[in-house]
């Protein structure tokens, strides 16, 4: 019996130590105690096993406090209003696709909550609102798992009939899509920075939202409006959304939207406007993409002014026929960079005439999707004078009142070095000749 | 015996402007795109200034690998140097293989060590992902070696420097504008069924290839969910179609130089 006993204690000791870190309180059990209202200071370890919170109660975490779900469901659910969860990590919910419900780390099914610092990994969704509106989201980081199937992970954030929540300082990298809005209005989201997913925003059905000062980067589509209106989309980035028939923003039946000064920079299509009416798109910089503006016919009374948009491959293509869009507004239309000579003799900053922009791609873009693959070649301008040449171009776009651009000191020092370029090559060619000639003459 | 050549090479290079100047116009270049982007953050500033210096020296690196190319190998001619070289030790083939590499080490390893050194400034504005910044090596290096090895072809087979300026203008123009426009003309009638064969064209042109192989390697551009056709265009990877579109102009010009090179220059 002694050496039962004391094998018994071996045990204890040897496998009591095996687990560091693991919490020795059940943290459901913690939460079913506290009176509502309370504020559960939680220690510096990890806490095993998905919780529901059912009362108002304030969660806060130490920097390496980590509450690690079962992967059977969702890892917190949030049932009752005014809870606050913030500063720790929570990870492993189900990633099962076959459930009638979709899990995430943090499922919010109450009002008035707020989820803050907050680090989230290997969960099918980040965080998801459901019906759940006025709720606060900040700071939280959401990590996917990254290139693969998109179907095989859920959103960084997942907003699904919820209104008036703000989501700000948000970092989500690698999930299907990285902000989803499903039927949700009035929302606000700034400050957040979205990378490496399908689309970094994507609404559906979804009107009255803000979205400032964001950044989405390496997405396969920057952002993604689809059936949504009055949206306002002020002060992102969209940039390097670079993939295979890829976009900055893509307005697709959406209408009444301002989409103002945001910069679409190294897209391979800056914005792409498809079966979309009475957007305003206003103060944006659009340069360096492979199109700057893809419109289709069956986009009308789109307004365009005050942006820049320069140094594109082609600054704007309207495919599938002509659409009733304006280019300018109260006399103001927008700076087209070198794209074309403007001449400003009464000098008001508009040009003395229209800028007409004609391409002969239209069609090619139109019919073969491999067309995409020559946009960064230099053959494309080649190929776009022969066709001006030749007539079979067609008009694109009408600006009639163009910003005249200002000097841009970078056109001035290329061209320089350009020159200087030849003159050496040139020099270097001809004194060889002298030298070789010289030669001659000696012999 | 190598070790003659590129030493022989190098001290030829080092005397010459050339080497100079396209180093000079490669450091220009290169701090010009760093002022560019240091305004775009340390993480996405970092890719643009890799794509946009990409961008920039394709414009520079082939036309002078083919001039620096094509004029080392014609001053072999123009020194007698070769003719010395063909009746004593060598063949043409070994002369041209010897030559080619100690070219190509020549105009290499500055290129290698200026952009090792501009790791420095990179450091201080950006994050700088090593594996990413060594995809963009791989690519100067391939046009590098590419460029520089069609030069050794024009070189071999020119006979006075007019030549040579004549023909590497050509094969620049050739390469930079008249393949995609090639291609771009015949693009309407791509179907399912001709796609591969226009997929070798394409890739054919080293410029496209390299930009392909840099954009896939830095992960920007993806080839998630492609179609049929683009996946039936794409039927090797990105660094596979880099691999075999190197080996092929390498070993092409390289023969094309044996084959047809020619002794003397004009007198």
């Amino acid at each position: 019996m002694k050496k039962i006993l004391s094998l018994l204690v071996l045990f204890a000791l040897i496998l009591g130590p095996c687990r560091p870190g693991a919490a020795t309180v059940n943290l459901q059990t913690l939460i079913d105690k506290s009176e509502p209202g309370a504020k559960i200071e939680l220690e510096n370890t990890t806490y095993e096993g998905n919780i529901t919170i059912d009362k108002p109660l304030h969660l806060i975490g130490q920097e390496k406090t980590v509450i690690k779900g079962d992967a059977t469901g969702n890892v917190v659910s949030i049932r009752a209003e005014g809870v606050t969860v913030e500063n720790m990590a929570i990870e492993n919910s189900s990633m099962d696709r076959n459930s009638s419900e979709e899990y995430a780390a943090v499922k919010v099914y109450t009002n008035g909550n707020t989820l803050r610092d907050l680090a989230i990994k290997d969960s099918f969704h980040g965080v998801y609102l459901s019906k759940a509106h006025e709720n606060t989201i900040d700071h939280v980081k959401v990590i996917g798992s990254g290139k693969g199937e998109i179907a095989a992970q859920g959103n960084g954030l997942h907003i699904y009939y919820s209104n008036q929540n703000v989501l700000t300082n948000n970092e989500i990298e690698g999930t299907r899509d990285g902000m989803f809005f499903d039927y949700a209005d009035g929302n606000i989201s700034t400050n957040n920075k979205i990378s490496h997913t399908r689309y970094g925003l994507h609404y559906m059905y979804s009107n009255r939202n803000e979205f400032k000062n964001n950044i989405f980067t390496f997405n396969t589509g920057g952002a993604a409006i689809m059936h949504s209106n009055e949206l306002k989309l002020e002060n992102n980035q969209f940039v390097f959304n670079y993939g295979h028939r890829s976009f900055g923003l893509l307005l697709l039946s959406a209408n009444d939207n301002q989409i103002e000064n945001n910069t679409f920079y190294m897209n391979q299509r800056g914005l792409y406007i498809d079966q979309a009416t009475r957007n305003l798109i206003r103060g944006n910089q659009i340069y360096q993409n492979q199109i700057g503006i893809e419109l289709w016919a069956s986009s009308n009374e789109q307004v365009f002014t005050e942006n820049t948009i320069h140094d594109n491959t082609l600054p704007a293509v309207t495919l599938g026929g002509q659409g009733h869009n304006s280019w300018s507004k109260d006399g103001i239309g927008n700076n087209w960079g070198s794209s074309f000579p403007l001449l400003d003799l009464d000098q008001n900053g508009i040009g003395d005439h229209s800028a007409v922009y004609q391409s002969s791609l239209y069609e090619l873009i139109e019919e073969q999707e491999l067309t995409y693959l020559f946009l960064k070649s230099p053959a494309i301008t080649v190929y776009e004078k022969m066709h001006q040449l030749l007539n079979n171009s067609k008009t694109m776009f009408e600006d009639d009142h163009p910003l005249v651009q200002s000097t841009n000191h970078h056109t001035y020092l290329w061209a320089a070095l350009s020159l200087a370029l030849g003159l050496l090559v040139f020099y270097k060619i001809w004194s060889l000749r002298s030298e070789r000639i010289q030669q001659n003459k000696g012999k | 015996m190598k070790m003659n050549y590129i030493w022989k090479e190098w001290k030829e290079s080092i005397r010459s402007k050339g080497l100079w100047l396209s180093l000079a116009i490669m450091i220009i270049v290169s701090l010009l795109m760093l002022s560019r982007s240091s305004g775009h953050g340390v993480e996405q500033g970092y890719y643009i200034l890799i794509m946009n210096l990409f961008e920039s020296l394709l414009y520079f690196i082939p036309i002078l690998c083919l001039f620096l190319g094509a004029f080392s190998v014609f001053q072999e001619k123009e020194q007698k140097t070769l003719v010395m070289l063909l009746t004593k030790q060598e063949s043409t083939f070994t002369f041209l293989f010897k030559k080619s590499i100690a070219l190509q080490t020549v105009l290499i390893v500055p290129v290698f060590i200026w952009f090792f050194l501009y790791l420095v400034p990179l450091k201080f504005f950006f994050q700088v992902q090593l594996t990413d910044y060594g995809f963009l090596l791989a690519t100067i290096i391939g046009l590098m070696l590419v460029f520089t090895q069609l030069g050794v072809l024009i070189g071999s087979y020119s006979r006075s420097r007019m030549q040579i300026a004549g023909i590497a203008v050509i094969i620049w123009f050739y390469f930079f504008f008249l393949h995609d426009f090639a291609l771009l003309s015949v693009l309407p009638n791509i179907t399912h069924d001709n796609v591969q064969l226009f997929s070798v064209a394409y890739f054919l042109n080293p410029i496209q290839t390299v930009r392909m192989f840099l954009e896939s390697g830095l992960g920007i551009y993806s080839f998630g969910n492609m179609s049929r056709l683009l996946e039936s265009f794409m039927w090797l990877t990105p660094s596979l179609f880099f691999l075999f579109n190197l080996l092929f102009w390498l070993i092409l010009s390289f023969a094309g130089a044996v084959l047809f090179h020619r002794k003397e220059g004009f007198e």
